[in-house]
């Protein structure tokens, strides 16, 4: 059973057994698929910059075209909905500047949001005993790879607005056992507690080694009914 | 010299100049909206991590997009405004930019 991410000599340690990091680690490559870049990271920050502008400020018709509502409209037909949740359109009421935005920095946020990614991907193959171990850099990079995780899970489940959540949490009632609906929030709740535990490991908020015998310092699956401890607030 | 140059200018020039001097850059702004996914704590690590604000104004600006369903959480020039919405959304944020009305 996973237990909360904690400071531990200037590193966050959380724990998490097999089953638990096979899952997350499923669905952090299904997230990476989803977002990976047209030209994948080299490592070498500035051949990086350099790939994604060649890509998105690319081609003449491109670059003499009709950038504005037109630009990749014939791309944005079969885009997965998902990737408006992870890239979100980022001027509302201007579809126009909206497009010219996501056309200047698309590449470069799939290529960051991928590396993340990676980053995650790599300290959950890397665990050793249950224990994920983050440093200073890899810890936020891990949160907003969980933060992309959960919003891909979220959107799948259509999660879109706090009605959505509310009727979502009150279906679930009435789910059957070996709904698979109700596998996905159970793995998407186990996902928010850890995002939570690791949020409050790197602002400080965490109670530390004292945690340990903390109840909520554990992740009880077992918190549908009235007694458990309640969910982490959400916006 | 000031005088000089106001002494030999047309008064219509003058007060084209003027209209300009009077009719600033609109500041833009960035906004974060409201959504069912991201967590309060985390909206808030954000705010301080990305922009250095006290964990106060993080606070305040968290709930403001959680009861108001969204706030600006900084202004200036456009291309400022650009730049944090893409970093927000790079830590997963629903933020945009537009001009401030």
């Amino acid at each position: 059973m996973a237990r909360a991410f904690l400071r531990d000599k200037g590193r966050y340690v959380g724990l998490l057994d097999p089953t638990e990091r096979t899952v997350l680690h499923g669905l952090m490559e299904q997230t990476r698929v989803l977002l990976s870049p047209e030209v994948e990271s080299t490592g070498d920050t500035f051949d990086d910059l350099v790939a994604s502008l060649g890509i998105s400020l690319g081609g003449p018709a491109e670059a003499t075209g009709n950038l504005g509502t037109h630009g990749g409209s014939a791309e944005r037909a079969d885009r997965d909905p998902a990737l408006d949740r992870l890239l979100p359109t980022a001027h509302r009421g201007d579809d126009e500047v909206a497009a010219e935005f996501r056309r200047l920095t698309e590449e470069g946020l799939r290529q960051r949001k991928s590396r993340n990614l990676d980053v995650a991907l790599e300290r959950l193959s890397a665990a050793t005993g249950d224990r994920v171990e983050l440093d200073e850099i890899q810890a936020p990079a891990f949160l907003m790879a969980l933060t992309d995780v959960r919003l891909l899970l979220g959107e799948r489940m259509g999660l879109r607005t706090e009605e959505d959540a509310d009727a979502l949490y009150a279906a679930m009632e009435d789910l059957e056992d070996d709904d698979p609906l109700g596998y996905a929030v159970a793995w998407y709740d186990f996902l928010t507690w850890l995002q939570e535990t690791l949020t409050h490991a790197v602002m400080g908020t965490d109670l530390g080694d004292a945690a340990l015998d903390e109840p909520g310092a554990e992740f009880d699956d077992e918190d549908d009914d009235e007694e458990g401890p309640s969910r982490p607030g959400t916006l | 010299m000031t005088t000089a140059a106001l002494s030999l200018a047309p008064v219509e020039q003058e007060e084209t100049s003027t209209d300009e001097l009077v009719a600033p850059d609109v500041p833009w702004v960035t906004i974060v909206w409201n959504d069912p996914v991201n967590l309060m704590t985390y909206v808030t690590w954000v705010f301080e991590t990305y922009f250095g604000y006290p964990r106060s104004r993080a606070e305040r600006l968290m709930m403001d997009v959680h009861v108001k369903g969204r706030a600006v959480v900084s202004n200036g020039p456009r291309e400022s405004m650009e730049r944090d919405a893409e970093a927000l959304q790079g830590y997963g944020l629903w933020a945009t930019f537009e001009k401030d009305e």
